[in-house]
């Protein structure tokens, strides 16, 4: 399906809720909190987001071949069951441009000491690593786009390969839709660094205090392929610790390592029994500090792909990927901010026959905004995007959007 | 004569402008002021002498529910438990100013605190010109704003230890929340004379000092207002008044 075909359903859903936002505070009926019942045990949270944007020609939003973050219709509603103090069942529900909905998240969490801030999840958890994938609000996100780090599209493949440096090479700036020879040759959509639009599947422990929250996970996948089941034989470990010296700084560092190629791929180059050598090991450091009418944030993260050497020119060494953002908002009257991101994601060198180059096309972004509260839960946000990229079909991009985001 | 016939035009003139610009003005305030909770023009009837008391009780057939936290799946920990007793409380209010109750009321400070991820108290009521502080009681940050039409305001993210404060000039309903918890959410209500009161948790209120006069009455509880009853009150004495929400 080409991009942008159901374009329309969801635009008109846009103005619809565009039209409900209009309504006076007086005559609104749509929820503005939380659904409750069953004497507080069962919450229901929605969250509906419409964005509008022209078309990505670059493909610098999207986040697989058919769906851009520019332009997208999601819709969200989460719920929590509690089972009493120490259970509760936690899940939530997500459609992106009017397609079928799919779980995103469901999972039991466990605390086994009421008095204590420790919890067991097990299922399908929240990102350990990082500090954007547990945003999972529109509305958390001052601006539209995604820090390309969690939406950017590599050409790496968990299920394809390239046989070479060359074959890599020839994909640089094509990841929404990168073949190669090895393994599955079918066109698909690359990897980004770290996913923020799937979540892995595995146990979670959390443990926190005034000062300091440590989170340690084991899961199926990895950040950038997160997983429901586990096609590799293999589990990633993941760790994150974050700090809070001062009220309002929050310090962060996290680490995940695990094997992301699938085992027909794995197998496909190296035969039998190498499925776990093929790792994708990312370190990562993150800050927000907030006070008075700004919120600065700034996330770093290296990941490391190890990937077969097959044929010359070989893959000499993991292929590695730095991604870096810096996100400002700053609130100019009641109910309207304006806000900034600048972000860069840069690739390691690789050597092929006839020149020696990074192995994907370095991004650059600087994407500027604001949003305007038109009553608590809906927000009206702008955005224009300076895309750059050293290399590919589209070197420059420059992309206004606009979104609407409901929730309760 | 003549002179005589242009002056009374005139006034006449004078007179439609007059009521064509009240008319203006008073759709403008209906307009612009969000659940206005006073008229801004005394009751027939109403006798500016020494004061009555209205009591009674407002009974509420269904607590409303603590607004919970959104179900954050990406959050990592269990949220705490809810406290429900501030939504016992309801407000009962003169719908229409005695006359000369705009002179009486002596606008002070009123302290609407941030404690365990709730404002305490969850309802305020105070007259217009009152200055509200906003202490920070918890150990993490907080943030004060609001988007009624009554009062825009945003005080920014403040550590604990700190107080904002903010004057209430306008009257009206004034919902308050924090942009980081979004369960955190408080009423306040301005009112333009002194003639409320804001009930204990069974319910019990007393308004005291109203000059005597019939007036309207109204409860008020989480949003939900009662129709206007009247109560006539006698210099020196007291009318009872019931009232039944939800």
């Amino acid at each position: 399906m080409k991009p942008g075909t159901t374009k329309r359903k969801w635009e008109a859903i846009a103005c619809a809720l565009a039209v409900c936002g209009s309504v006076p505070a007086r005559a609104q009926t749509l929820p503005s909190e939380p659904i409750v019942f069953a004497d507080g045990r069962v919450t229901f949270g929605g969250d509906v987001s419409a964005s509008i944007g022209p078309d990505d020609t670059g493909f610098f939003n999207y986040t697989d071949y058919q769906h851009s973050a520019l332009r997208l219709l999601r819709i969200d509603f989460t719920g929590s069951l509690k089972a009493g103090d120490h259970l509760a069942v936690l899940g939530e529900v997500r459609s992106e441009n009017v397609g079928s909905p799919r779980p995103y998240a469901l999972f039991l969490r466990i605390r086994p000491w009421t008095a204590r801030q420790f919890d067991l999840q097990v299922g399908r958890v929240p990102p350990t690593f990082g500090a954007f994938a547990r945003r999972t609000y529109a509305a958390d996100n001052p601006l539209i786009g995604y820090p390309l780090a969690y939406q950017y599209l590599t050409s790496l493949r968990p299920d394809s390969l390239p046989g070479s440096a060359d074959e890599l090479l020839r994909m640089r700036g094509r990841g929404w839709l990168s073949s190669f020879s090895l393994a599955n040759p079918t066109p698909d959509h690359g990897l980004p660094v770290a996913s923020a639009f799937s979540w892995d599947t595995g146990v979670q422990m959390h443990v926190t205090s005034d000062f300091i929250e440590a989170t340690a996970s084991v899961t199926a996948g990895t950040i950038s392929d997160p997983l429901v089941t586990d096609d590799n034989s293999g589990k990633q470990i993941a760790g994150r610790v974050a700090v809070r010296p001062i009220v309002g700084l929050i310090l962060g560092a996290s680490a995940a390592r695990g094997p992301f190629l699938t085992e027909t791929a794995s197998q496909s180059a190296m035969g039998e029994g190498r499925n776990g050598d093929f790792t994708q090991t990312a370190w990562g450091g993150d800050l927000e500090y907030s006070r008075g009418y700004y919120l600065v944030r700034f996330e770093t993260i290296v990941s490391d792909w190890t990937v077969p050497a097959v044929r010359a020119p070989l893959i000499d060494g993991p292929l590695r990927a730095l991604a870096t953002s810096v996100e400002g908002r700053y609130k100019i009257a009641p109910g309207l901010y304006a806000a900034a991101r600048l972000d860069h994601l840069g690739f390691s060198e690789i050597v092929g026959t006839a020149r020696r180059d990074t192995w994907d096309a370095p991004v650059t972004r600087l994407e500027i905004g604001g949003g305007y509260s038109i009553q608590r839960n809906l927000i009206f946000k702008v955005s224009y995007q300076h895309n750059t990229r050293e290399g590919g079909r589209v070197r420059t991009l420059n992309l206004p959007a606009a979104q609407l985001v409901f929730w309760f | 004569m003549e002179t005589q016939r242009t002056q009374r035009g005139r006034r006449t003139q004078r007179s439609r402008l007059v009521r064509a610009l009240f008319l203006c003005v008073a759709s403008l305030v209906s307009f612009v002021s969000f659940e206005p909770l006073v008229s801004f023009f005394p009751p027939a009837g109403v006798l500016a002498a020494g004061g009555g008391t209205i009591r009674g009780r407002v009974e509420l057939r269904r607590v409303a529910p603590p607004v919970e936290r959104r179900p954050t799946v990406s959050e990592l920990g269990a949220p705490a438990a809810r406290d429900v007793s501030d939504r016992l409380r309801s407000v009962v209010y003169l719908e229409s100013a005695p006359r000369g109750a705009f002179e009486q009321s002596r606008p002070g400070r009123a302290v609407l605190n941030q404690r365990e991820e709730r404002f305490v108290p969850h309802v305020l009521a105070i007259t217009a010109g009152t200055i509200v502080d906003f202490p920070n009681s918890d150990r993490i940050y907080h943030n004060v704003f609001s988007l009624s039409k009554a009062a825009r305001f945003d005080l920014g993210r403040y550590a604990a230890g700190h107080s904002e404060s903010r004057r209430f000039d306008q009257p009206g309903i004034v919902r308050v929340f924090c942009d980081i918890h979004s369960h955190m959410n408080a009423f306040v209500l301005v009112f333009s004379h002194p003639f409320f009161a804001v009930t204990d948790d069974e319910g019990r209120y007393r308004i005291e000092n109203v000059p005597a006069g019939t007036y309207s009455v109204i409860a008020w509880n989480e949003g939900v207002s009662s129709e206007p009853r009247p109560a006539t009150i006698s210099d020196g004495g007291a009318a009872e008044l019931d009232f039944t929400l939800r």
